[in-house]
């Protein structure tokens, strides 16, 4: 069996052993369910550090090569937020989507082609790694987000600032607060992901903007973290309550890794895609 | 954190003491003039914030899903002239470089800064939301000095020559770009230019005809893989980076199934032509210039050998006349200037001329016999007629419009009718029946028996001939060898299992055809992707009042910098590389933006990162504190 085939499978057993271990919660599940996860997370390491041998370049000249490194950071930054939260059922949907990415990974062209000059750049190198973090951290939101959607009819109101003082065990109904810490955690490197990818663009074409639609897309996900992060103070002024502006905060993550992925790979079909020259396989 | 933290009392307690104390001392000095607070609050709030990021997320939107900077005919094309004219006024056609756009920025550059003012509080904890809310107006700041005091445009220079210009590109008012051209204060000369290419890579394409379905696959020796979507595997035994066809002859058998013969022909001790012969296939070899043939023949017994040696067989060439309504069929040998008389008709019919490739000027005996033709004179009731008759076209002259229509004529076998002066032919038949007849103007002129590797010369010319080899049972084995260790023409082997068992075979890169399967409904080709550029490097240098004050070889991603201009290596003249594009730009407000990027990130980092971190210390910090007075 090909690795990228075993990596898919382990993903997909290590999200059932997160389910399971929603269900029947004992410390052995836990290790199993977490060590299954760092398998599938060095497997697709493996994958990524193996491409990038035998093409003799960094992972990212293509669509293939930087959906396969986007699926491995999903799933790093996965474990690493593991070690420090509580995450319980998060793990399931987000190596599941760990998978996904990887799954559509092997739908694009894998065909390694030689690298071309503006790419030969350490800026590059940091820019790419940059996002794909922050991207990683927003798709982990994305999943708090659905669960904390899914949850809230079923939890109980009221106790919340009890629970909230202990960071380690995360109840469902604290799972906006989740988001709110993976976002916090992802938007700066969004951020150096954008400014380093500036500096590049200056170095390789002369100007750190122009409005190139890969680069007004990569500031309109910016700007939609942003609004994510500034409307818990604007939303208590206006008299909306507690409650719902957690429910319209978690939508607006729904929305933003949308355009997350809009940006990533969704450009192509942007009429003005022709005039860039950052869009995957428009050349 | 930063968001929640501020409606949750039971934080609020646990943040220093200062940072409320100086929020309440803010707050009744605001409330003193209540008008200008209306105004001030506004610029201040979030709310302001949070409208103006969405409103320029949107801009923005629009901005990727209307195409930008295009004549206005364009935009009447694509959208209609209603939407046309609604895109002009409101000028999403250039949305970046709009009127509201800029005045957006002008508003978050206020609420940025004035929010800023607002929370001011001199502690150690605000540094991130300061540096991160001021970078942003830094960064503001350096593009509006780009935009009003830096250029940015192109220019191609030519190996050997220098410019002192450049072009940038504008808006003209109908919406089309225009070029203006910009002087420098120097001359960029162009020195040299180089292309350094990758090496060539090499794919594998397979193709499934029922599927219509193509597919690239790995080059990788000793992996089976199977093509998704069929019954075919693919694997491959062998690779050679550079190969060649080696075709070797070979003998099968003692069984005369396919005799040929080696031959070596010289004339004066010189070596003028040699090669194999094969009784059954290509049996003569023409030397036009010596006006030669050389010719192979087998006979499978002894009578017909002796027959043969004895006669100057020719096959007939000849020319076929008929006139259906008369009922005349009738064929006569190629004999010219002979006038032969229809019978039973009015006509006769003399052939003029004959050739072996019509139009060519050469004499006969040089012509390759490719469009072999006769020319025939008609005579009958109506006078006489003309025509070229051609082996190859028999239709010929029904296109062409003719007095006697109809006649029809034909001819075969023309090509034959000449015979070259010198004709040496060997003939075999099994035993030891050898013999080397020598013709000359059709006149048998020698006979001598002929033995392998002797070497034989005529009496009557200065020929000498040489069989050196005999294969009764020819055959030609193919073979790839290996010419050299560079990459030159690269062959993979590969071996197909399918539906009709295997087949191996070689596949040398960008081959004129595809290599089939049995079946003939797969097929793999093995090409070059293309040579493909890997650096692109320009030597200049910069030249002021006649003498040189910088050198520097740019390629991307490496520009060169003089005199606040920077010049970039951005195109090349992709066909005969005589010059080499460059990109140059001038932008006073780089120090002014990097200096916000900077703050930036060190900004954010700090806020997210940095503070929180310092919190939880402090948290901890207190609780022990509480503890120790409780
Ligand atoms: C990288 C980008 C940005 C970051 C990381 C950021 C972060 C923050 C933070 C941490 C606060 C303070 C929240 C608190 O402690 O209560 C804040 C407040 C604020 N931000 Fe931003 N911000 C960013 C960009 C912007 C932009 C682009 C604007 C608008 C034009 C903006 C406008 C404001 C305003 C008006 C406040 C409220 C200040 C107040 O409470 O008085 N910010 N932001």
């Amino acid at each position: 069996m090909s690795i990228v085939n075993l990596t898919l499978i382990v993903y997909v057993v290590a999200s059932i052993s997160y389910v399971v271990r929603e269900i029947w919660r004992s410390i052995p599940v836990k290790w199993i369910s977490l060590g299954l996860l760092i398998l599938a997370f060095c497997l697709n390491l493996t994958l990524v550090l193996k491409r990038s041998i035998e093409a003799g370049h960094p992972p990212f000249s293509n669509l293939y090569e930087s959906l396969i490194f986007y699926a491995c950071c999903t799933a790093f930054v996965y474990i690493i937020f593991e070690f420090v939260y509580n995450f319980r059922i998060v793990g399931a949907l987000a190596s599941i989507l760990a998978m996904l990415i990887l799954l559509y990974a092997t739908l694009q062209d894998d065909t390694i082609r030689p690298i071309m000059p503006a790419l030969k750049s350490n800026w590059m190198l940091v820019h790419v790694v940059t996002y794909m973090l922050g991207y990683a951290a927003f798709g982990i939101a994305f999943v708090t987000s659905i669960i904390y959607l899914v949850t809230k009819p079923f939890s109980k109101k009221g106790s919340d600032s009890k629970e909230s003082d202990s960071n380690k065990e995360i109840l469902p109904r604290n799972f906006d607060k989740l988001s709110y810490k993976i976002v916090a955690f992802g938007f700066p490197f969004l951020t150096l992901g954008m400014v380093t990818g500036a500096v590049w663009a200056k170095k390789a074409w002369g100007d750190y903007w122009s409005w190139d639609p890969k680069e007004t897309w990569s500031l309109i996900t910016w700007l939609a973290y942003l609004v994510y992060l500034h409307t818990p103070l604007v939303l208590p002024k206006m008299k909306v309550s507690k409650s719902k502006m957690s429910v319209a905060l978690a939508f607006w993550l729904l929305v933003s890794f949308g355009i997350v992925n809009f940006t990533f790979v969704g450009l192509n079909y942007l009429p003005s895609a022709d005039d860039s020259m950052h869009v995957y396989g428009a050349k | 954190m930063m968001g929640s933290s501020k409606k949750n009392p039971a934080q609020l307690k646990n943040n220093t003491i200062g940072e409320d104390k100086q929020m309440n001392i803010n707050k009744p000095a605001q409330s003193k003039r209540k008008d200008t607070n209306k105004v001030w609050d506004f610029f201040c709030s979030v709310k302001l914030a949070v409208i103006i990021i969405l409103v320029m997320a949107v801009a923005c939107v629009l901005g990727t899903v209307i195409v930008q900077g295009r004549a206005f005919d364009e935009y009447t094309a694509r959208y209609g002239s209603g939407l046309a004219s609604f895109i002009r006024i409101t000028q999403l056609n250039n949305v970046f470089y709009s009127h509201w756009f800029s005045i957006l920025l002008v508003l978050l550059c206020a609420n940025l800064i004035c929010c800023t003012i607002r929370r001011w509080r001199n502690t150690f904890l605000q540094t991130g939301f300061v540096l991160t809310h001021l970078s942003l107006v830094l960064i503001l700041i350096g593009g509006v000095i780009k935009f009003q005091l830096g250029v940015k445009g192109g220019v191609n220079v030519y190996e050997g020559k220098s410019v002192d210009y450049f072009l940038t590109q504008k808006i003209d008012s109908s919406g089309r770009m225009d070029y203006v051209k910009k002087s420098l204060p120097f001359s960029i000369a162009l020195d040299k230019f180089i292309l350094e290419k990758n090496e060539p890579k090499y794919q594998i394409v397979t193709y499934v005809k029922d599927k219509d379905k193509q597919k690239i696959i790995e080059a990788k020796i000793g992996k089976r893989q199977r093509i998704p979507g069929s019954d075919y595997r693919v694997t491959i035994n062998d690779y050679i980076p550079d190969a060649e066809l080696k075709q070797e002859p070979v003998n099968e058998s003692d069984n005369p199934d396919n005799p040929a013969i080696f031959l070596q022909l010289f004339g004066s001790e010189r070596l003028i032509a040699e090669g194999w012969l094969l009784a059954h296939a290509n049996n003569y070899h023409d030397e036009k210039k010596q006006d030669l043939r050389l010719e192979y023949i087998w006979l499978s017994s002894q009578q017909e050998f002796d027959n043969a040696v004895n006669t100057i067989q020719n096959a007939h060439a000849k020319v076929s006349v008929s006139v259906p309504e008369l009922g005349i069929l009738q064929d006569y040998s190629l004999e010219l200037n002979k006038t032969f008389k229809l019978s039973g008709s009015e006509y006769s019919l003399r052939m003029l001329e004959y050739v072996l490739n019509y139009g060519d000027r050469r004499p006969i005996s040089e012509q390759p016999a490719n469009n072999p033709a006769v020319q025939v004179e008609i005579e009958g009731p109506d006078g006489v007629e003309t025509r070229w008759i051609f082996e190859n076209f028999p239709d010929w002259d029904k296109m062409h419009p003719a007095k006697y229509e109809n006649i029809k004529i034909s001819c075969s076998n023309i090509a034959n009718s000449h015979m070259t002066k010198n004709v040496f032919r060997i003939y075999q038949a099994p035993g030891e029946n050898k013999k080397i007849v020598y013709i000359r103007d059709k006149q048998i002129v020698e006979t001598i028996p002929w033995e392998l590797e002797k070497q034989y010369s005529f009496t009557h010319n200065s020929y000498q001939l040489t069989i050196s080899n005999y294969y009764p049972s020819f055959n030609i084995k193919k073979d790839v060898v290996k010419k050299s260790d560079q990459i030159g023409t690269p062959a993979i082997n590969i071996r197909i299992d399918g539906p009709n068992g295997k087949l191996e075979n070689w596949l040398f890169a960008d081959s004129k055809y595809a290599t089939w399967y049995k079946d003939n409904n797969f097929a793999m080709i093995y090409e070059s992707t293309g040579e493909s550029v890997k650096h692109y490097i320009s030597d200049l240098r910069i030249v002021k009042n006649n003498q040189t004050v910088m050198e520097k070889s740019i390629k991307v991603n490496d520009p060169l910098k003089y005199d606040g201009y920077a010049i970039y290596q951005s195109s090349y003249d992709a066909e005969k590389l005589s010059y080499s594009g460059l990109q140059i730009v001038k932008d006073p407000g780089i120090p002014v933006v990097y200096s916000g990027f900077g703050a930036l990130c060190f900004g954010v980092v700090f806020i997210f990162y940095v503070k929180p971190f310092l919190r939880k210390k402090k948290k901890i910090g207190n609780e022990v504190a509480e503890n120790e007075y409780s």
